[in-house]
């Protein structure tokens, strides 16, 4: 049995992120509900679970990912999972979970070649289904800083340049395609959308960008983007799709802003047999 | 030599304009595309009419909106031989599986007396295809929204629509892994084989009696699945069965390069009661398999038409090795 003493743990497996700061403080403030009290190992102490219940792995991988394409803010460069190599879980008595894990990365835009794998290690805490897993995680490199910013500078000045963009119905359309000089705004609505998908990840729920289903908003004429969308996010488990509106600021280089209201999943338990709709409960979130 | 075949077919589609007219003839239909239910429906006309020696159109049924339910039938002979199943498209919004089911058609009736593995696995046994098992829910994703999975039967005392055909199976019915809401996506129905597209499947099964393996194609997640969904319990064929997915996916991937995980539905995917396979299985179908095609979420449903092909293309050599099993393991 682990008891934790130190008020704020180490962050994990070698960790020279200039974002383990941050990382750090998500650690603490996620672990501030966990930790045992000193001198209290039987309150919340954390134990291996060798069972590692399937699927949990690939949870935290999800979560992981989504945080760090969300912290990364580089819709040029957004990651997609590959492989899960291998991890280890703990579980305490409120059936929260830590889980370390090792997964590797692709190119989420590989059309040229999927040759390119980047390796990252998370730590990440479940807290028993709700949402906000915490997350701490560092990734080797895919491409070079510079190329990266010179590349997100590329998508931002192309952005600035589209006009019409409350027309746009659906992205990819029913047949999957999606306009190349389009190709922009679903990688910049992804990046909101991981940021959403972070957030609503546990252990059991997890999720992808189905489709880009409104522009309501393109505003380009102050230096950031300022973008209001709908996305329809489906939900694995469950198989539903989870209209969301979110609205994103960014700017090349900068900390990316989201704000967003999902309408509420049904779990089978709540649902009564009324339109989905009805349900609907704001959870109105931003950082703002 | 297939694949020069595949490969003049290709060009032949790139020299034509993309059109809505009815293809004349299967060689100048459009893989590459996806195409409505009448379009699939007249391909499957066609196809008949070009192979009326091997291919012939049974109606198992008519669905909720009274559109017909179509099986092809491959056989060269015999009476009432050990049979292969096939569907696709009962969840109708994995548009790649419909599209993978068309080509399929074609695939058999091309290799049908070149291939020597597949000549042989058709000369002793039958296949039966559904390309279209949820003919409303296609319908609509065409016409109204393109991500509707179920069927489209109304519910009295709700006003949401449509049942999970794939959760109103008669193996652990109603049982945890489906919902008893009739607003949810996993919705199992009122009772097992409410859904008149599930029904009409089950009386032609039991009617057969002779099927030796049942296959149904969805998407995504890149997985090979055998039973059970509903309860974690292996089933008895369980070594055998994961020999046999583990053989398909390396042939899958032997092609592309695409990797699928393979494994029991359970501890695969996810808990899953009312399905498909775990009935056949049950009703003593040995060769159960669920097939979850391209992607791994990237697109998910929306997987580009680009894909198609590849697709089909890897995901037809996983069923050759799952279909020369079962032609060399009678029972």
């Amino acid at each position: 049995m682990q008891l934790r003493r130190r008020p704020l743990p180490a962050p994990g497996p070698g960790d020279p992120h200039p974002a383990a700061e941050l990382c750090a403080l998500l650690l603490l403030l996620a672990l501030q509900g966990a930790v045992a009290a000193p001198g209290g190992p039987e309150r919340s102490g954390w134990r291996q679970d060798a069972e590692l219940p399937r699927g949990l792995l690939p949870q935290a991988a999800r979560a992981a990912l989504h945080f760090f394409n969300f912290r990364a803010g580089s819709p040029s460069a957004l990651r997609a999972l590959a492989d899960v190599q291998e991890g280890r879980a703990w579980i305490n008595q409120k059936k929260e979970y830590k889980v370390d894990l090792v997964f590797t990365t692709e190119l989420y835009d590989s059309e040229e070649g999927k040759e390119r794998l980047g390796k990252c290690s998370a730590r990440v805490f479940f807290r028993n289904e709700k949402p906000r897993p915490a997350i701490n995680v560092t990734c080797t490199r895919l491409i070079e800083k510079k190329k990266r910013q010179e590349e997100d500078y590329q998508l931002y000045k192309h952005m600035k340049q589209l006009k019409n963009l409350l027309d746009v119905d659906s992205i990819p359309d029913s047949h999957g395609h999606i306009e190349p000089s389009l190709r922009p705004i679903w990688d910049l609505a992804f990046l909101g959308s991981s940021y959403v998908m972070w957030e609503k990840t546990t252990q059991f729920l997890h999720y992808y960008m189905a489709q880009l289903s409104s522009v309501k908003q393109w505003k380009t004429n102050d230096d950031a983007i300022d973008f209001d969308y709908t996305v329809l996010l489906h939900e694995f488990s469950t198989q539903e799709m989870i209209p969301c509106r979110i609205h994103l600021v960014w700017y090349p280089g900068k900390p990316l802003k989201v704000k967003y209201h999902c309408q509420e999943l049904q779990t089978p338990e709540e649902a009564s047999g009324t339109e989905a709709a009805s349900a609907v409960a704001p959870a109105e979130l931003n950082n703002f | 030599m297939i694949e020069d075949v595949q490969s003049l077919l290709d060009e032949e589609q790139e020299q034509m304009f993309a059109s809505q007219s009815r293809a004349r003839s299967t060689n100048t239909f459009n893989y590459a595309t996806y195409h409505t239910l009448e379009e699939i429906y007249d391909f499957i006309d066609t196809l008949v009419a070009e192979y009326p020696q091997l291919v012939s159109k049974l109606q198992i049924g008519s669905s909720y909106e009274g559109r017909p339910i179509y099986v092809l039938k491959f056989s060269t002979g015999g009476n009432n031989r050990p049979a292969i199943w096939i569907d696709s498209g009962i969840h109708s919004r994995e548009w790649i599986t419909q599209a993978s089911g068309v080509w399929f058609a074609k695939k058999i009736t091309q290799d049908y007396g070149r291939d020597r593995a597949f000549t042989a696995v058709l000369d002793n046994m039958d296949i039966f295809l559904e390309i279209v098992t949820n003919p409303d829910g296609f319908a609509f994703t065409h016409s109204k929204n393109r991500l509707w999975r179920k069927t489209r039967s109304l519910t009295s005392g709700s006003t949401c629509v449509g049942a999970d055909a794939n959760r109103n199976w008669d193996a652990g019915f109603g049982k945890a892994g489906a919902s008893s809401s009739p607003c949810s996506e996993t919705y199992h129905g009122k009772y097992a084989n409410s859904e008149v597209e599930v029904k009409s499947v089950v009386n032609f099964v039991k009617d057969h009696g002779n099927f030796k393996a049942f296959i149904s194609i969805h998407s995504y997640s890149q997985l090979l699945l055998y039973p059970y969904g509903y309860k974690t319990e292996a089933p008895a064929d369980k070594a055998e069965l994961d020999q046999v997915a583990k053989s398909a996916v390396e042939a899958l991937a032997s092609l592309y390069g695409t990797k699928f995980k393979y494994g029991s539905i359970i501890t695969t995917i996810y808990q899953a009661s009312g399905g498909s396979i775990d009935w056949s299985y049950n009703q003593g179908i040995k060769y159960s398999f669920t097939f979850e095609l391209r992607d791994t979420g990237s697109y998910g449903f929306l997987l580009p038409a680009s894909q198609i092909i590849p697709t089909a293309q890897e995901t037809w050599l996983a069923l050759l090795t799952i279909m020369e099993h079962v032609l060399n393991h009678p029972y």
